[in-house]
């Protein structure tokens, strides 16, 4: 439902991913894995992502807090896929990050995964917001 | 302040320990997944006083403390420490925020409409006794509306900026890694405004309040009215090794701006945001926010006794040390108050 991009934007592929099911895009990943070759896991950690908001009466940036994340970054038949997710499933991180590197490989079954995992997201989002307008208020008074 | 060390009851500390455990049961991941699904808005407060934004690990820590505010918040800041800081992700605006709620009471025809979104503001508060009778209190489902609620909704002081109401300080860009920060950096006062909002954002919201409500009650210099609420989840947008962004997921938050009529003839703002959803807390920060110019030293709103007497750690940390030996402090004060009797005693004419 936000606007990421076209649907061959990186960024939108990369949220895609990262939003989505994490069984499905764990099975997705064991399934690319074996068409990668030998992998080379160069990062798999928890840690921080600092959250800045703007202060919407002086316009200042101001850290909001800190957000756990997982993140993973790989090499394999010379490309790097990069994973980052909020919380701290390793694995799915590692998804994403194999997701990643796939699509650097052309691997088209991995752009139309996230596809299909951007549409279901749009859905939700969609239906999340029929609930929220059903509350929409107009106030009068008298 | 005199402390000592103390030596001995080894076993009755451990035993302590059991007892508190013991009490609690054990602790599995079935209890923890059912405190985050059960008790989401608690384990945002302890989110947000943490600034640490996990939820599960939130509900874990919930768990661990039996429920204890400041435990858990002690636990997600002890635990916070020892991983290592990745990146800084992109600034969250607001207009940006997927909005699941946004009012305003001081404007009733807002750009964008007013979403009620979910609250008890105008529900009746009866507790459901038939529950403990064995009956199930099942919610009445939501009727979904034919067209969904735009994902973003723009920005009230926006509007107003536009329309002369608000002051437009002029604004400078700030790198991310420029953004001064509390947990690195000493609080020094007069504080930078991004070391207040963040100081606000970690706040106890127990202290807010309070010091939030005095100043409504008129200890303040201005009375708030809500110039806009707004609940949400905020994208946390991050950079990939190529450059492009995208987010990683989404995190609830809470903002709210307060008003009030300005000496300037423009209306004053007050703001407050936070992790997770937490009406009371920003309402009574943005308060705070908006009394803090002027305060006189010492009074409940002046900056640097909100943010000093409102950090959950440092004070509840502070509290309770005192429950900790003091002997020699408090023998040296009855040493004193002994000196003092017989010094007394022999002034006393016989």
């Amino acid at each position: 439902m936000l606007d990421r991009g076209e649907a061959g934007d990186p960024g939108a592929f990369l949220s895609a991913l990262a939003r989505s099911c994490p069984k499905r895009l764990k099975a997705m990943a064991e399934a690319m894995l074996p068409r990668l070759g030998a992998v080379e896991v160069v990062q798999s950690r928890t840690g921080l992502v600092m959250l800045p908001f703007r202060d919407t009466v002086r316009g200042k940036d101001f850290f909001l807090g800190e957000v756990l994340v997982a993140e993973a970054h790989i090499r394999a038949s010379g490309i790097e896929g990069y994973g980052m997710v909020t919380g701290r499933d390793l694995e799915r991180a590692m998804a994403m990050a194999v997701l990643d590197a796939g699509r650097a490989l052309g691997l088209s079954e991995v752009v139309a995964f996230a596809a299909r995992e951007a549409a279901v997201q749009a859905e939700e989002d969609t239906a999340l917001l029929r609930r929220v307008e059903a509350t929409r208020v107009e106030m009068e008074t008298f | 302040m005199a402390y000592v060390a103390t030596r001995g009851g080894e076993r009755a500390i451990e035993q302590a320990e059991r007892l508190y455990r013991e009490a609690l049961g054990p602790i599995t991941p079935e209890r923890v997944a059912e405190l985050r699904l059960a008790l989401p808005l608690l384990v945002d407060r302890v989110m947000g006083e943490a600034s640490l934004y996990d939820p599960d690990l939130a509900a874990l820590a919930l768990a661990q403390a039996g429920g204890d505010l400041y435990e858990a918040v002690l636990l997600l800041r002890a635990w916070r420490t020892t991983q290592p800081r990745l990146t800084i992700a992109e600034p969250v605006r607001q207009a940006e925020i997927l909005t699941h709620r946004r009012i305003s009471a001081a404007f009733k025809d807002i750009p964008g409409g007013q979403i009620l979104g979910p609250t008890l503001d105008y529900a009746h508060r009866i507790l459901a006794t038939e529950v403990m009778e064995g009956e199930t209190f099942t919610p009445a489902p939501v009727t979904p509306a034919a067209t969904p609620a735009p994902a973003r909704q723009p920005s009230l002081a926006d509007w107003q900026r536009a329309n002369g109401l608000v002051a437009d300080p002029p604004r400078s860009e700030v790198a991310p890694d420029d953004i001064p920060d509390v947990t690195r950096e000493p609080l020094l006062f007069p504080a930078s405004r991004a070391h207040s909002l963040q100081s606000l954002a970690r706040a106890d919201t127990g202290g807010l309040l309070a010091l939030g409500y005095s100043a409504m009650r008129g200890y303040g210099n201005a009375h708030p009215t809500v110039n806009e609420l707004r609940l949400g989840e905020a994208e946390v947008m991050v950079r990939h090794p190529s450059g492009a962004l995208f987010s990683a997921g989404r995190v609830r938050v809470s903002q709210a701006e307060v008003t009030s009529k300005g000496k300037s003839g423009l209306l004053d703002l007050g703001f407050c945001a936070t992790f997770g959803w937490n009406e009371v807390k920003v309402i009574a920060g943005a308060t705070l926010d908006l009394n803090a110019s002027g305060a006189a030293k010492g009074s409940p709103v002046e900056e640097e006794f909100v943010l000093y007497h409102t950090e959950p750690v440092e004070a509840s940390g502070f509290c309770i040390h005192f429950k900790l030996p003091h002997y020699v402090t408090f023998q040296s004060s009855l040493d004193a108050l002994r000196g003092a009797k017989t010094a007394e005693k022999d002034e006393v004419p016989a």
